[in-house]
This record gives C-alpha cells, sequence and structure tokens, in this order.
C-alpha cells in the first residue's frame, strides 16, 4: 500500500506564497474577513511560517517553511480524540470526518504544529465558485490539510475504468502542483524508486521537530547548497 | 442508640398512599439499577468499537477493569442501603 | 429528652420551615446573573464559538479554565469529609453535609462547562456513540460520572435520618420527605446498614475523588506541550483541587452561617482547624508549584522557557504573581496565627484563594496554547462578555443550586450533632482511654484473637 509523502525543499521555496493560495481555492477554505483574520482565526491548511534567523538584524535574514499538515505517522491528534472524528488512514493521511467532529478542539491543543484549524463562525455557504468534490465545512469543526484527498480518490476511479494502478505523479496536490519553484515534491514513500523517496534519503533532509516522536511524513530539507 | 427519628409518633395514616410511596422508593432503586447498568453497557460498548476498530482495545479493557467494578460497589451499596432500609419496614 | 433535643435543633429546621424576604433577594439576583449567562450562551449557540476571545492558536481559554477549576472545587466535599468521617474527627460533626452538598452541586456545572466549550453542542452524545478510551477525555466522562454517583449517594445515605425527621415535623412537601426518607424508624437494624453504608461510601470516595482531579490534569500532560506534558501534573492537581475545595467550604460555612444565624454550630474553633487545613494545603500547593517550575526553568529547554517567561514576565506576569499573591501570601499572612477575629482572617484567606486557584488553572491552560513551537503567530487571549457571562452564570447557578437545597434539606447534620451530643462525647472519651498506657488493670500483652 502506497504511503504518501510530500519533501518541501527549503532552498528552492521563495515565499511567494502560490501554494497558500491553490490549496485555498483547491479545498474552499474560507476566507474568514479582515475582522476575523485581526481576531487570528485565519484558517490556512498551508501555511508558510517565516522565522528571523538572526535576530539583532530582523528581515536579513529569513526562513520560509510552507507548512502544511505534516501527516504523522504518530499523530497525536488522532490519539485525544474522543469520538475518532480525527484518525489515520491505512495509507497514512490524517483525516478530518467534519460530520463526526464534536468541536472540543482537544486535536488542536494536542498538535505541536498547530496545523489543525477551527470554524469560529459558519464562514461560507455551499455555492457556485466551489470546488465540487470538497465538502463546505459547518461551524463547530476542526478542519485541516488532507493532502488533497478527493484528488487520489479521483485518480483512483480513473485507474480503476482503465484497469491498471494510479500511475506515479498521477496523485499530486494543489500545493506541489501550483509551487512554481518545484519546492514541493509529491508522492509515495514506500516506493524506494520515487523521487520523493529518494529526496527523503537527502543528507539536507529534516523533520519538524522531530525529537517529538510524531514521525511527520512532510520531510524538509535544509538550506544547503547555497550557503556552504 | 437514641432514635434519630425523634420519637414514635410515626405511625401515620396507611392505604393507598403507603403504597404508592413504596412503589415510588422501589422505583428509584431501579432507576440506579438502569442507570448504572446503563453506564456499564456503554462501558461495553466502547470496547466492541475499540476491538472491531482495532482502535488501541487495550485502553478501554484496562479503564473498564477498573471502572466496572467501581459502578457496581456503587450500586451494591445502594441496593444494600434500599433492601436494609425498605426491608426492615416491611419486617414489621 | 428527645422533646428537649428538637427546641434545640430548631434553627437548622428553621430555612425549610419560613422563607424570608432575603432568600428572594438573593434568587432574584442570582437568576439575574443566570440571565446574563443564559443570553450569551444562546448568541454562542446561535453565531458559534466565534464570539468568545479564542482563536488560533488559544483554542481553549476560560470554559476549560472553568471546567478545571469547578471540579477542583467538588473536591471540597466529599472528600474532606470522607476523610474527617475516616479519622474519626469530632468536629467534622457540623461541616461534612455542606460540604457533600458542594460537591454534588459543582459537579453538574463543572461537567457542564464542556458542553459550553463544545463547538457542535448539538452532537454532544456523538461521545457516548462513538467514544473512544485512547482519549484522555473518555476518562474524565468516566471518572466524573463515578464521582457524580459516588457523591449522590454520599450526600443522601447521611441524610435519610433527617428527611425522616423532616417527615415527621414539618407539614410541608410530606410526599417528598416521606418517599426519600425510606422508611426510616432508626430501628437498631436500620441504624447498622446505615452506619455500615457511609463506612464503605467513605472508604470508596476518596480514591474516586483522586482520580477524577488526576484524569483531568491528564487532559493536559498527555499531549506533547510544553509545560503541560509533566508527570507530577495528576496530583498537582489534585493538591490544588483539595485546596481550592477548603477554600469553597469556608466561604459557604460563612455565608450560611450568617443567614441562617447558625453561630451555634459552626463556631470560631470549626473555623480555626479548616484555616490550618487551608494553610497546610497552601503550603503543599506551593510544593508543588515549585517542583514543577523549577524543574522547568533548570531544564531550560527552549519551548519551556517561552512558556515560563511568558508567565513570569511575559504577557501573563499579571496572572502569575497575582496566583503566588492570593494563593500564597495573603493565605499565610491571614492564617498563621489565628488567635483572634478567625472568622475574618480565615474568610478572606479563602476567597483569596477561591480567585488564586481559578488563576492558577487560567495560568496552565492558557500560556501553554499562546506560545506555540513554530514560528506561528501567538497570540494573546481577550475573553469577550459571552465568556465573562458563562463565568458569573456558573458561579450563579451553583450558587442558585445551592441555595435552593438549603430550603429542602438542612445544611447542617441534625442527627449527626445530635449522635455527636449523646454518644459522641462518651465516644471519645472510652476512645482516649484506649490511646493511653493502661494504669488500672495491668493486661498482659497477649495478641489478639483472629491475628
Amino acid at each position: 500500500m502506497a504511503r504518501w509523502g510530500m519533501v518541501i525543499d527549503l532552498d528552492r521555496c521563495t515565499g511567494c506564497q502560490a501554494c497558500v493560495i491553490a490549496c485555498k481555492a483547491e479545498n474552499n477554505v474560507p476566507a474568514v474577513g479582515a475582522k476575523e483574520a485581526v481576531r487570528g482565526r485565519i484558517i490556512s491548511w498551508m501555511q508558510v511560517l517565516t522565522e528571523v534567523e538572526d535576530h539583532d538584524h530582523p528581515g536579513e535574514q529569513m526562513r520560509f517553511v510552507p507548512r502544511p499538515c505534516l501527516q504523522c505517522d504518530d499523530p497525536p491528534c488522532t490519539k485525544v480524540c474522543p469520538v475518532y472524528a480525527t484518525y489515520r488512514n491505512p495509507e497514512g493521511i490524517v483525516a478530518q470526518i467534519y460530520a463526526r467532529c464534536i468541536g472540543c478542539r482537544f486535536c488542536m491543543a494536542a498538535c505541536p504544529y498547530n496545523a489543525k484549524y477551527f470554524n469560529w463562525h459558519r464562514y461560507q455557504k455551499e455555492g457556485p465558485g466551489q470546488n465540487p468534490d470538497v465538502s463546505v465545512r459547518p461551524k463547530g469543526v476542526v478542519e485541516k490539510c488532507t493532502f488533497c484527498h478527493h484528488r487520489l480518490q479521483h485518480a483512483r476511479e480513473r485507474a480503476l475504468a482503465e484497469g491498471r494502478e494510479v500511475a506515479p505523479g498521477e496523485y499530486v496536490p494543489a500545493c506541489a502542483e501550483a509551487c512554481p519553484a518545484r519546492a514541493i515534491i509529491f508522492g509515495d514513500l514506500s516506493d524506494p524508486g520515487s523521487e520523493v523517496s529518494r529526496l527523503a534519503q537527502s543528507r539536507r533532509a529534516f523533520r519538524l521537530l522531530e525529537e517529538l516522536g510524531t514521525k511527520p511524513k512532510v520531510i524538509y530539507l535544509t538550506e544547503g547548497e547555497g550557503r556552504g | 442508640m437514641p432514635s434519630p427519628s425523634g420519637g414514635g409518633d410515626v405511625r401515620r395514616a396507611p392505604g393507598a398512599s403507603d403504597r404508592t410511596v413504596r412503589v415510588i422508593q422501589w422505583a428509584m432503586a431501579g432507576l440506579a439499577v438502569l442507570f448504572i447498568g446503563g453506564i456499564i453497557t456503554w462501558i461495553t460498548h466502547l470496547i466492541r468499537t475499540a476491538w472491531r476498530l482495532g482502535d488501541v482495545p487495550s485502553a478501554s479493557i484496562g479503564i473498564s477493569l477498573v471502572a466496572i467494578p467501581v459502578f457496581l460497589t456503587l450500586l451494591g451499596v445502594i441496593l444494600y442501603v434500599f433492601v436494609g432500609l425498605l426491608g426492615d419496614r416491611s419486617e414489621r | 429528652m428527645a422533646d428537649r433535643a428538637d427546641t434545640r435543633d430548631a434553627v437548622l429546621l428553621a430555612p425549610i420551615e419560613l422563607t424570608g424576604r432575603g432568600f428572594y433577594l438573593t434568587v432574584g439576583l442570582l437568576s439575574l446573573l443566570i440571565l446574563w449567562g443564559a443570553i450569551a450562551y444562546w448568541t454562542q449557540f446561535d453565531e458559534g464559538l466565534g464570539v468568545t476571545g479564542l482563536h488560533q492558536p488559544v483554542s481553549w481559554g476560560f470554559y476549560v479554565t472553568n471546567f478545571v477549576f469547578f471540579i477542583g472545587i467538588s473536591h471540597a466535599g466529599t472528600l474532606i469529609s470522607a476523610i474527617l468521617r475516616l479519622s474519626k474527627a469530632e468536629w467534622r460533626r457540623p461541616i461534612t453535609r455542606m460540604a457533600e452538598v458542594i460537591t454534588v452541586m459543582v459537579l453538574f456545572i463543572g461537567a457542564g462547562q464542556i458542553l459550553v466549550d463544545l463547538g457542535r453542542p448539538d452532537r454532544m452524545l456523538n461521545i457516548i456513540r462513538y467514544g473512544r478510551y485512547q482519549s484522555p477525555l473518555l476518562w474524565d466522562a468516566t471518572s466524573i460520572s463515578a464521582y457524580l454517583t459516588a457523591s449522590i449517594v454520599y450526600l443522601y445515605i447521611p441524610m435519610i435520618p433527617d428527611i425522616a425527621i423532616l417527615r415527621d415535623r414539618v407539614g410541608k412537601r410530606k410526599l417528598l420527605y416521606t418517599v426519600l426518607a425510606l422508611g426510616w424508624q432508626g430501628t437498631e437494624h436500620q441504624q447498622k446498614v446505615l452506619n455500615r453504608a457511609i463506612a464503605i461510601m467513605a472508604v470508596l470516595v476518596i480514591p474516586i475523588a483522586v482520580s477524577v482531579h488526576s484524569v483531568v490534569s491528564f487532559v493536559f500532560s498527555m499531549t506533547l506541550q510544553p509545560m503541560w506534558h509533566s508527570t507530577i501534573f495528576g496530583p498537582y492537581f489534585v493538591v490544588g483541587a483539595i485546596f481550592s475545595g477548603i477554600a469553597a467550604l469556608i466561604v459557604a460555612m460563612v455565608a450560611f452561617r450568617k443567614a441562617y444565624g447558625l453561630h451555634g454550630y459552626l463556631k470560631p474553633i470549626h473555623f480555626r482547624y479548616l484555616g490550618q487545613l487551608l494553610l497546610v494545603m497552601a503550603l503543599l500547593w506551593f510544593y508543588f508549584t515549585f517542583a514543577e517550575y523549577l524543574t522547568g526553568y533548570y531544564g531550560a529547554e527552549p519551548e519551556e522557557m517561552k512558556v515560563f517567561q511568558a508567565k513570569f514576565s511575559g504577557p501573563f506576569w499579571p496572572f502569575f504573581w497575582g496566583m503566588v499573591l492570593t494563593n500564597l501570601i495573603i493565605p499565610i499572612l491571614c492564617l498563621v496565627r489565628l488567635g483572634r477575629r478567625t472568622i475574618g482572617k480565615v474568610l478572606i484567606a479563602s476567597l483569596s484563594v477561591t480567585v488564586g486557584m481559578w488563576l492558577e488553572r487560567f495560568i496552565i491552560v492558557v500560556p501553554t496554547l499562546s506560545n506555540p513551537r513554530l514560528p506561528f503567530g501567538e497570540g494573546i487571549y481577550w475573553p469577550t462578555w459571552v465568556e465573562w457571562g458563562e463565568l458569573a452564570g456558573s458561579f450563579a447557578l451553583f450558587a442558585l443550586f445551592y441555595v435552593l437545597f438549603t430550603k429542602l434539606f438542612p445544611v447542617i447534620s441534625i442527627w449527626e450533632i445530635r449522635e455527636g451530643r449523646e454518644v459522641g462525647l462518651k465516644e471519645v472519651e472510652e476512645r482516649l482511654l484506649t490511646y493511653l498506657p493502661d494504669t488500672a488493670e495491668p493486661r498482659h500483652a497477649e495478641p489478639e484473637r483472629g491475628w
């Protein structure tokens, strides 16, 4: 069975936020409006975190870390869910069942990456211009990045109709597709020949907060080549 | 021991109301059985769900090994009081 | 003899028989606060949790703080009264009932906070249908329902002889009292059953109470978050719970002493003993806090330090130092010398601890969330009128429940006071004699039979 994973090359990331926008459009992520944004309620499944490296000279050196849900193999969020509304599916994707979630926000409190978001209000209704493959979330539930799981379903249906396996590169999340610098590479970590597997073995590879033992399937490559 | 009810003037008019009282009292005991029985059924349901989904059944079993005896003990005390106090009056 | 006792304890029945203007005034005032809470809740139910000050990353705020706080208060009762009963502390007699009532009433309020906190209260029953025991929230649900059941039973059983008194002496609510008295006549058999049941419950309720606040702490300590992921959280929370419980008990005692004229029953000596207990718990609480914070500080892990700084000198400093002031300094100043004006001093200390323990819960819940590990926007949390309304409404609802209880049942155990007068005095003397070296008739030190 496939183990979907992602490699993000920080050397290539320009911080352009194309992945953020692509994700919002693909997954019907609501725009919460300026008032809510000021109150800290922006929903952004893919978020570009900025790290100031040199605190004495802020702005001189910035590090951009695009952060989707890291799809941990040992996710702290699924452990604490009281109703099985968030769980790790057999292919390793951490899913959220909006119709089951009771909105206790325990998973948000437990996630060390802050990758989970809450619908504080009803931010949108179903309407034209939305992606019909992704359900619009009601108020009061937690939502998160799913590695564009609906695209996997599409790819699988197509492959099934044509009587073949899902081909490498057939299933790619919106963020990886949109990245103009090709900093986001997506694929099957269980296939040793795939590009993600190869890059994940790189000496530059690291995982966010690796020491917590969450075993994320989003792997970063440090800036290394440009720095010597 | 002194009689805490404060004297023997408690033979009130018996009859229909006396029966109603007994029925309500035993209904209360029944409610306790239902309530605690419900909780134990619920815990068993959680074990079954966890087992079926392969969702850490050990946690459910471990917790229920403590929880179910506690609830049963509570029920035991409740029934002991009901039977002990109400049974004594019916002997008279 | 029975008659003399009856007139002596008439003051305990007075609140049930007569209702004054003060009662209606209190109920009216409390209802206003509850109305505020109800409007706040309706607004939140209608518009979503967005009407609160919660956001990303501070997704838990007042409601979770209240939950921990109220469940903590619940340790007043049952635990204190069980310990006092088991240790045969004779001064417990006028106190136990009040303590047990606090537990039952506040548990409803505490458990209710979780429902207020849910984004989808309409799906509350999912916890029952799809619950999973890996989640500490389910541990809470199980433990709290056991505690609620146990404390209702533990409140009710020792109340049966008093209900029988009400059945025989009060004209009102005959059916209610007759049903609840369970045919109590005070026969020898009935007394045996009752005393045995009370003894079993007193033993059973202590581990349950300890488990409750331990699993409440596990909600935090089972996560990986800095300053939550701590091994001493279980005992730390239990100590804090007993601490705040004693404070709440003292406040309730002072209030009812004044309202119902119970000066003859709740004497300065009771407040002095409870005050000393409060002082001991203040020191114990400080010891745990000190150990917890020193470990974090000395280890100086960057993530832990970020939260530590936020509390110590960062945006949360007023709450942190306020907590130190109200939980340690004021109680020590008030309680070291209790010679004169005992009740006033103990009351001030208790009110201070009640505030302080709420701050402690707040300072545990919020700063960790507001300082995430990744360079994520840090969040300061400002509650809105909705959260203040829920807080006020919760306190008022608790007080209303308590006041209504005192209109239905005596707030001081009448039969236990009588037993103290008629049996306790002699028993204590006999017990005391067994503590002392035998002088009159030297017995041979032979092992007791059956050992």
